[in-house]
This record gives C-alpha cells, sequence and structure tokens, in this order.
C-alpha cells in the first residue's frame, strides 16, 4: 500500500502540493490528470524520495520515505519510469536493466542476465540487449526504461509522462506494454496526458489542480456527467485535452 | 659542428635507470592525482558546505602556487619542523596533491554535466550513494573527462622533471649528470627531448584510446 496523508511540498514561496492525501492499494492502477504545472510530477518525486517532504507523509508498505533506512526499503518496494527515459549511457541495454539487481538485491550475474535478457524480449527488443542508449530509437529507449524497472520486481510501478516524449507510433508500443501490465495486475502510478488510455486501463482517476487533489474517483465515476465531470474545470481540463 | 651520439652510450644504462625512476613516479602520481582528484571532485559538488569550502580551498592553493614552491616547502622546509620524507616519496606526493588539484577541476566539471536525471534514476533504483557514484556518477564523469584529464596527466610528466631539483636522479637528474661529465650538453639534451616527447606521446596515445573506450557507443562520431 502507497499511502500519502497531507502532503505538503513547498518550492520557495510556491506551495506545489497542498495536503495531498492518496492511496494506492496493490492491484490497483490509479491514474493521475492535472494540467501542467498542477504539481503531478513532483507528488512522483515525493513517493520515490527525490524530494523532502515540507509536511505530511507517505509511507510505501509501511515504511516511512522520510527516514533515510526506511527508503531504502521504500525504493525496493517502487520502480520509476521517468518521461526523458534518464537511462545510464554507459551502459547496454541489458546492463542498464540488470545493474539494480546484480547491486541492490544481490541476485547472481548470470541469474540477472537471464532475467534480464527474457523482460527485454518480451517488450520486443530481443536482439537490442548488447545495444547503448545512444543507438536506441526513443520508443526503444522507454521500453528499456520500463525493463529496467520492472527487473527489480516492484510492487509499485511509478510512471511520470512515460510516452510524453515519444512520437505517436511510438507511443501506441509503450501503452501496449503499459496495457499487459495492467492486465497481470501490476499496481501503478500512472501521471499522463493520454486520457483514452487513462480510461482504458485506470482502477481509479485524481485530478491535480494547483497543488490540491480535488478528486479521487473510480475510473468510469470519474468520467461520468454527473461524477467528475460534473466539476467544470475537470470538463475543460478533459474537453481540452481532446481537442490536443 | 658534428653530432656525435654514439659517444652517449657509455651511460645509457644510468640514463635509461633515470627514465626507468621517471616513469615509477609519474605512474604513482598519476595514480595519487585521480584518487586525490576524484574525492576533491566528490568534495566540490557534496551537499555539506564545509566540505565543498574546504576542497576549494585546496584546489585554488595548489593550483596557484609555482610547483617548484610546493616541492622546496615539502622537500626544505618541513624538515625544520621535524617532517622528513624523503625525495622519491616527496615527489610522488608533491605531484599527487598538484595533479589532484587540476583532476579535480576536470572531473568535477564532468560530474556537473551529467544529467541529474540519470543519476536520479540510480537513486531511485535502491544503489547506496557510494554506488550510485562508482557506478554511474564517475564513469558517466569520464566520458567527459578522460580528454582534459589526459592535458592534465602529461602536464603531470613534464613537472616530473623539476623533481631533479630535490636530488631525485629521474630522467632529467641524469641528463644533467651526464652533460656535465661528458661536456656534450646538445647531444644528451637531445635525447632527452626526444624521450618525454615519446613518453608523453604514448600516454596520449593511451588516453585518445581510453576516451574511445568509454564513449564507445558514439562510434565514428568520437574520434
Ligand atoms: N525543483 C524545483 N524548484 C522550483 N520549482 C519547482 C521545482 N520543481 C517543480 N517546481 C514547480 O512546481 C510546480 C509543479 O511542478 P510539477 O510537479 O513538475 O508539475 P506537473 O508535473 O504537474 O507539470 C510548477 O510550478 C513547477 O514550476
Ligand atoms: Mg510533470
Amino acid at each position: 500500500m502507497i499511502k500519502a496523508q497531507s502532503v505538503r511540498k513547498v518550492f520557495g514561496s510556491v506551495t506545489v502540493l497542498d495536503g495531498v492525501d492518496l492511496t494506492v492499494a496493490p492491484g490497483e492502477v490509479v491514474s493521475i490528470l492535472g494540467s501542467s504545472g498542477s504539481g503531478k510530477s513532483t507528488l512522483i518525486r515525493c513517493i520515490n524520495g527525490l524530494e523532502r517532504l515540507d509536511g505530511g507523509s507517505i509511507t510505501v508498505d509501511d515504511f516511512d520515505v522520510s527516514k533515510p533506512k526506511e527508503l531504502a526499503e521504500a525504493r525496493k518496494r517502487s520502480g520509476t519510469v521517468f518521461q526523458m527515459f534518464n537511462l545510464y549511457p554507459h551502459m547496454t541495454a541489458l546492463q542498464n536493466v540488470t545493474l539494480a539487481p546484480v547491486e541492490v538485491l544481490k541476485r547472481p550475474k548470470a541469474e540477472a542476465e537471464a532475467e534480464g535478457r527474457a523482460l527485454l524480449a518480451s517488450v520486443g527488443l530481443a536482439d537490442r540487449a548488447d545495444a547503448f542508449p545512444s543507438q536506441l530509437s526513443g520508443g526503444q529507449r522507454q521500453r528499456v526504461g520500463i525493463c529496467r524497472a520492472l527487473a527489480m520486481k516492484p510492487r509499485y510501478l511509478l510512471l511520470d509522462e512515460v510516452t510524453s516524449a515519444l512520437d505517436p507510433e511510438m507511443t501506441a508500443d509503450v501503452l501496449d506494454i503499459l496495457a499487459k501490465l495492467a492486465k497481470e495486475g501490476t499496481t501503478m502510478v500512472f501521471v499522463t496526458h493520454e486520457i483514452e488510455f487513462a480510461r482504458t486501463i485506470s482502477s481509479r482517476v485524481v485530478f491535480l489542480e494547483k497543488g490540491r487533489l480535488v478528486v479521487d474517483l473510480p475510473t468510469e465515476q470519474f468520467f461520468a456527467a454527473d461524477g467528475g465531470l460534473a466539476n467544470p474545470r475537470i470538463a475543460q481540463f478533459l474537453s481540452k485535452m481532446r481537442k490536443d | 659542428m658534428r653530432i656525435d651520439l654514439s659517444l652517449l652510450v657509455p651511460y645509457l644504462p644510468f640514463m635509461l635507470e633515470g627514465a626507468l625512476l621517471t616513469a615509477q613516479v609519474c605512474v604513482l602520481a598519476l595514480l595519487g592525482s585521480l584518487i586525490v582528484g576524484a574525492l576533491m571532485a566528490v568534495a566540490r559538488t557534496s551537499a555539506n558546505t564545509l566540505l565543498r569550502r574546504a576542497a576549494s580551498i585546496y584546489a585554488d592553493l595548489f593550483r596557484n602556487v609555482p610547483f617548484i614552491v610546493q616541492l622546496f616547502f615539502f622537500y626544505y622546509g618541513l624538515p625544520e619542523i621535524g617532517i622528513y620524507i624523503d625525495a622519491f616519496t616527496t615527489g610522488v606526493v608533491a605531484l599527487s596533491i598538484a595533479g589532484g588539484a587540476f583532476t579535480s577541476d576536470v572531473i568535477r566539471s564532468g560530474i556537473l554535466a551529467i544529467e541529474p536525471g540519470i543519476i536520479e534514476a540510480a537513486q531511485v533504483s535502491g544503489l547506496s550513494k557510494t554506488k550510485v557514484f562508482s557506478k554511474i556518477v564517475l564513469p558517466v564523469a569520464l566520458r567527459t573527462s578522460v580528454r582534459p584529464m589526459g592535458s592534465v596527466f602529461i602536464n603531470l610528466i613534464l613537472t616530473s622533471s623539476i623533481l631533479s631539483t630535490i636530488t631525485l636522479n629521474e630522467l632529467t637528474g641524469t641528463a644533467k649528470i651526464v652533460a656535465s661529465d661528458t661536456f656534450k650538453p646538445f647531444e644528451v639534451y637531445v635525447v632527452l627531448l626526444i624521450a618525454y616527447a615519446t613518453l608523453t606521446y604514448l600516454v596520449s596515445l593511451l588516453i585518445a584510446a581510453l576516451h574511445r573506450r568509454l564513449n564507445r557507443d558514439l562510434g565514428e562520431a568520437v574520434r
């Protein structure tokens, strides 16, 4: 369970997260929607410990991310996929995938490599395992990014606009993989602008506005005229997104 | 005037010994500056203000004082306060400290040039701070730093000739002795010129190979 309670985050004089409560239970796919600058990335970065909280608390399976010792445990339980991929440029696709299993989980190298190759094969990259990031297309890089996160067998997958840097064709490839993961029961916190896709894979949708989590509803209700759409800001946001 | 290099043949074993000493000093000092430089680069990019300040003072100090003054201070100054170190050790230590100051500069810019997201990816994957540094930060920084570091190392080899002033008979030291023995400074120093040029050329080849290796993913784009 990921539990965020009254989370506050301040940059200088700007309050970026203002009392956010969010719970993600195993098996759920929770999509986070909201316009640019509403605090979606910051919320993800608070969950994986890249930002320090200015108030409230976040626990991942009861491990408090604000405590350095517990953060290490919390981080083993969640995997992050980034908008800009952030692959290690000096390592091959396979090395990117096996680094953490070997160094953090102390898995034997041969085992980690066999699993890494299988993971890469499952996203259509069997023959690119030994390529470096600079030799891969954006879509291929992001698929490696997903494998790198999955290789740690995380209970929770945190995804921050993972298709925003990709063209439509590559976006479709990556979304297919995420749909498959969702079907297999992978727990996901999914920040996205792909509204229609979010609608098909999410169990819940939350809406952030200026650092406040204003709506948290089961997907069907979120998109219902008397549910989330009753909120004029959400209706406006969705119609704008669909036009783009 | 006739140039007769055969005159130097009897002295070659002696000069070779000097060259070997230079090579020894340089290899040790090279490793020393790499270690000192990496540590200081970490300190200079750390979040700890005190550590950062101290490391900057170190780098500024040793970059802005002539090497020969540093060397004399260690070799002739320290014994005054009861610290005696032999010439070889003094040479290696002094070169490592001075070389480390320049190396820290080069590695620091390499670290600052790393895309922050790459380091964050390593952090959230659960790697410890030291693993993040040894597996990601340092190797990625070295991709851009090897070449400027090569210039620092070549300078270090050239600077090692100054060690002859503290009684260390390395390449330049032996050459001085042979020149005064034979009264043939022209021939002796021609050999010396060639020896240093060869040594530094070999190092530059090594650095180029290392640069290609570290950036092998970029293929022909890196030469
Ligand atoms: N490191 C930072 N320093 C200062 N302001 C920041 C920083 N990171 C994010 N912000 C600000 O916080 C707000 C929310 O950013 P972000 O979480 O990236 O929004 P989103 O992902 O929803 O677009 C924005 O106004 C952004 O400018
Ligand atoms: Mg964002």
